[in-house]
């Protein structure tokens, strides 16, 4: 047994006393809303599910369904071409094409299709355009898949488009260069070398956004295209049936595991190494006829993705200006956003760490399931993880409810997995021979977490902060149920002003989004050249 | 140091409730812009603060039952009858003494006084005056006449004004005729539905349609910014044997365990009072709730047409059989 070994197997006995005892607690609160959905669905009778069963079912599951598959052909479409572009080829402007691309990351999916239900409207800029090119044709309907469509990919690609880009970045040139000597045309390498290299990132990529497909709440119901997600927020809101609504929950639960472990199935099977040596990949000179081409292409992926959303929002923001309806309630609720967000974030970074260091120390059966228990925020429809943590809250600590710790574990819950994803890598780079070092040298345990496992881990909690701070900026479902009274952050209040089609309201409430999205994002993508450079 | 100061600020926030000093808590289903005013105005006279907490009817009726006894909320506001009677039906008001509420007749508030009905409005037709081919129209059920194929339009049956409008006309025409009826509009929509009753009147106003089924204030809110649009009210089924026009009320109701009842009800008769009546209903255009208290002026007075016999309560108690009702045409 070599020493490392010695210091595993001891820390194996000893350590699980406090970090598994933590990371038990926070896995048995995310696994609240699941217990909630067993309960509930427990409840329903036979005769219910075979109800269930044939009249809701095989709609629901075409509606989500098709939908995921378009959603993934569309952001796969955008988001590869996107990133193929910006890494092999060197054009001006390339910096500002990155942020293009990932630009639309700072607008959420109900912003999306509240933007575009306007302008393709008569007066919007959109409808009038259309009036103008194709006067015969009536405006295409927002109203159904391909509208649904239209906003969930313009939301997602960029999650494909980051993930690919990272990929072909660290991709390595010799393999492309002996395909090429061997006499294949750019085309064949396009198709069979560098495609199958990157199906694992754009595996992730997909997968990424099909999740994000299953459990969008806000453009599905803004659009009311019945997916899952809509027909449970339906059951429970207008019918109170929380029963059904819970059946349904546990069937797309199903649905999103399968799918997740058909992923890392297919994950699994493709990994491919290359040696430390080889060459990176230099991107090649444009030319001037692929700098065209390459910046039409951008500019239309943008123009639709970032840049006409930002000009409406900045024109309807600059009546509302001049109206004088930007007020201190405004700014209230500007602040009510920032505090929840912040309060969600640190929350859930701190949750995340005992989970992911109890599996990165003891890689068993035990952490695994802790590991899968913990992504319930990623398969269960964000009003079910609501329903479930108020009707916890209110049974078990009702002296809580009312205040935002409430809301704060709502968030924690869902983006749980988000934040343990985000600090894996580098807990992984905590060994357990470093800890011992610290401690043999006489540090006490404060001491060691302050000085060795902290300093470590802050690049990892810092991404996971942003990235959970961000996805709590835009956060719904769970902040209309679970907000304390008369709380209104700028979500809500884009979902009350929608309603109210008073859009010189919604306009500066999505712009504060983006705006507060800003700074975290350019923070990750700095971070990131960083890395790859 | 630092730490510690944050650590304080957090414990605080996680704890804190947004705790102020006695304030009446109103869970609102109605639009901002309308219900501001009279709370201003109640605020104004009584010295009491009101925390508004605004969204969706169902969803604060949904949200009143999930936390039962520690919800904060002393009084729920809801746009549609039927969340109010389902309300009532879940036990989630207390009632309030009849002397307080007998300004309001009693067909517009629930059998026990759980909840008080404060402004009504009517589902008519917008038609398109330049169109004639759609003057045969004359009842809601002539919607689904073939001759009205892609000249229709409604809106999508999420709408709660929608879904009521048609437990009155499944009440009274019975549920085969109405099944019919939602299924010949189906096929008159043209494939699209739309999602606000003011972009049906705008559509109307347009030629983009000819007849259009909403609540009669959004032809006068569309009237009053657009004077000239080519619009106008139809009442529907105003003949000796058709069923009159749907009504639907806007009200409000104590909630059960509310910690400031004293000054709820104070609300309630606020609301209810003559000045609070004409300032709840009339920033709609909708119909004062209290007899005697007139409705805005381009509105075709009450009682100078037939109201479908339809009691309010109703639209709670049927409204998952409406719900099935839609659902089984597939309406949009």
């Amino acid at each position: 047994m070599t020493s490392t070994a010695v210091f595993r197997e001891k820390i194996k006995t000893r350590a699980p006393s406090l970090r598994g005892f933590l990371a038990l607690l926070v896995v048995l609160i995310a696994a609240v809303p699941l217990l909630f959905v067993l309960f509930s669905s427990g409840q329903l009778s036979l005769q219910q599910w075979t109800s269930l069963w044939s009249n809701r079912l095989p709609e629901l599951l075409f509606n989500t369904l098709s939908l995921a598959v378009l959603v993934a052909i569309g952001s796969m479409i955008l988001g590869v071409s996107a990133a193929w572009w910006i890494t092999r080829r060197d054009f001006p402007g390339r910096g500002i094409a990155i942020w293009l691309m990932v630009l639309p990351l700072t607008i959420p999916t109900y912003v999306f299709a509240h933007i575009y239900t306007i302008l393709l409207e008569e007066d919007g800029w959109l409808g009038q355009l259309w009036m103008v090119l194709f006067p015969a044709t009536p405006i295409p309907e927002i109203f159904n898949i391909f509208g649904v469509t239209l906003v969930l990919v313009l939301a997602g690609f960029s999650y494909v488009f980051l993930l690919v880009r990272d990929a072909l970045s660290r991709s390595q040139q010799d393999i492309e260069e002996a395909a090429r000597i061997h006499g294949a045309t750019p085309l064949q390498v396009f198709w069979r070398v560098n495609i199958p290299m990157l199906r694992p990132a754009i595996a992730a990529g997909i997968a990424l956004v099909v999740l994000h497909v299953l459990s969008d709440f806000g453009a599905v119901s803004m659009l009311r295209y019945q997916t899952f997600t809509l027909s449970i927020y339906l059951q429970m809101s207008s019918r109170f049936d929380y029963q059904a609504a819970a059946g349904l929950s546990l069937v797309l639960v199903c649905l999103s595991l399968t799918f997740m472990v058909l992923e890392r199935f297919f994950r699994n099977r493709q990994r491919y190494y290359g040696s430390g040596q080889s060459k990176k990949i230099t991107a090649k000179k444009a030319t001037r006829f692929e700098v065209i081409a390459i910046w039409f292409w951008l500019g239309l992926i943008s123009t639709f993705a970032f840049i006409l959303p930002i000009m409406w929002m900045i024109g309807w923001s600059w009546q509302a200006w001049q109206q004088e309806l930007i007020d201190a309630e405004f700014w209230g609720y500007v602040s009510n956003s920032l505090t929840v967000s912040a309060l969600a974030a640190t929350l859930t970074v701190i949750a995340a760490l005992p989970v992911a260091l109890y599996h990165a120390r003891e890689r068993s059966a035990v952490s695994q399931g802790f590991l899968y228990l913990s992504n319930i925020g990623f398969v269960l429809p964000g009003p079910v993880i609501a329903l479930g943590i108020l009707s916890f809250v209110i049974a078990t600590m009702p002296a809580i409810y009312g205040g935002l710790s409430v809301l704060a574990l709502a968030m924690m819950v869902r983006f749980l997995p988000l934040s343990i994803q985000a600090q894996e890598s580098a807990v992984q780079q905590l060994t357990p021979s470093i800890e011992q070092a610290s401690r043999s040298l006489g540090a006490n345990w404060y001491e060691n977490l302050r000085r060795v496992i902290l300093p470590i881990l802050k690049g990892g909690m810092a991404t996971a902060w942003i990235l959970v701070f961000i996805d709590t900026l835009k956060e719904l479902p769970a902040t209309l149920l679970l907000r304390p009274t008369g709380f209104d952050t700028l979500p809500v209040r884009i979902w009350i002003e929608a309603s109210e089609e008073m859009l010189e309201l919604a306009a500066p409430s999505s712009l504060m989004l983006v705006v507060g999205t800003l700074p975290v994002l350019w923070f990750l993508m700095r971070e990131k050249s960083d890395k790859s450079s | 140091m630092k730490s510690g100061l944050t650590l304080v600020v957090l414990f605080s926030l996680l704890i804190g409730q947004i705790a102020q000093a006695a304030q009446l808590v109103v869970y609102s289903g109605r639009k901002d812009k309308f219900i501001k005013p009279v709370v201003a105005e109640f605020t104004k006279e009584t010295g009491i603060k009101v925390l508004l907490h605004s969204g969706s009817s169902t969803a604060l009726l949904n949200k009143l039952k999930l936390e039962g006894n520690k919800s904060t909320a002393d009084l729920y506001i809801s746009n549609d009858a039927g969340n109010l009677e389902k309300g009532k039906e879940l036990n989630l008001f207390s009632t309030v003494p009849t002397e307080l509420v007998n300004g309001i007749p009693q067909s517009l508030r629930a059998s026990d006084n759980s909840w008080v009905g404060l402004s009504a409005r009517a589902r008519v037709l917008v038609v398109n005056t330049e169109d004639k081919s759609v003057d045969f129209v004359k009842s809601v059920f002539d919607l689904s006449d073939p001759r009205l194929k892609n000249k229709l339009a409604i809106t999508h049956s999420g709408n709660g004004s929608y879904i009521a409008g048609v437990t009155v006309y499944m009440e009274s025409a019975g549920k085969k005729k109405t099944a019919d009826w939602l299924a010949g509009m189906k096929s008159n929509v043209g494939g699209k539905v739309f999602n606000k009753h003011s972009k049906i009147v705008k559509a109307v106003a347009k030629g983009k349609r000819s007849v259009g089924l909403v609540n009669h204030y959004y032809i006068y809110r569309h009237l009053k910014k657009h004077p000239k649009a080519p619009i106008k009210i139809v009442l529907p089924d105003q003949g000796k044997n058709d069923i009159g026009v749907a009504w639907n009320v806007a009200g409000v109701a104590l909630v059960k365990g509310s910690k400031n009842a004293e000054a709820a009800k104070q609300f309630i008769a606020f609301v209810t009072s003559e000045k609070g009546q004409s300032l709840f209903a009339n920033v709609n255009r909708e119909y004062p709730a209290r007899e005697g208290i007139a409705a805005a002026a381009e509105v075709p007075a009450a009682g100078s047409y037939k109201v479908a016999p339809v009691a309010m309560q109703v639209l709670g108690q049927k409204r998952n059989a409406t719900l099935d009702l839609i659902e089984s045409v597939g309406m949009p």
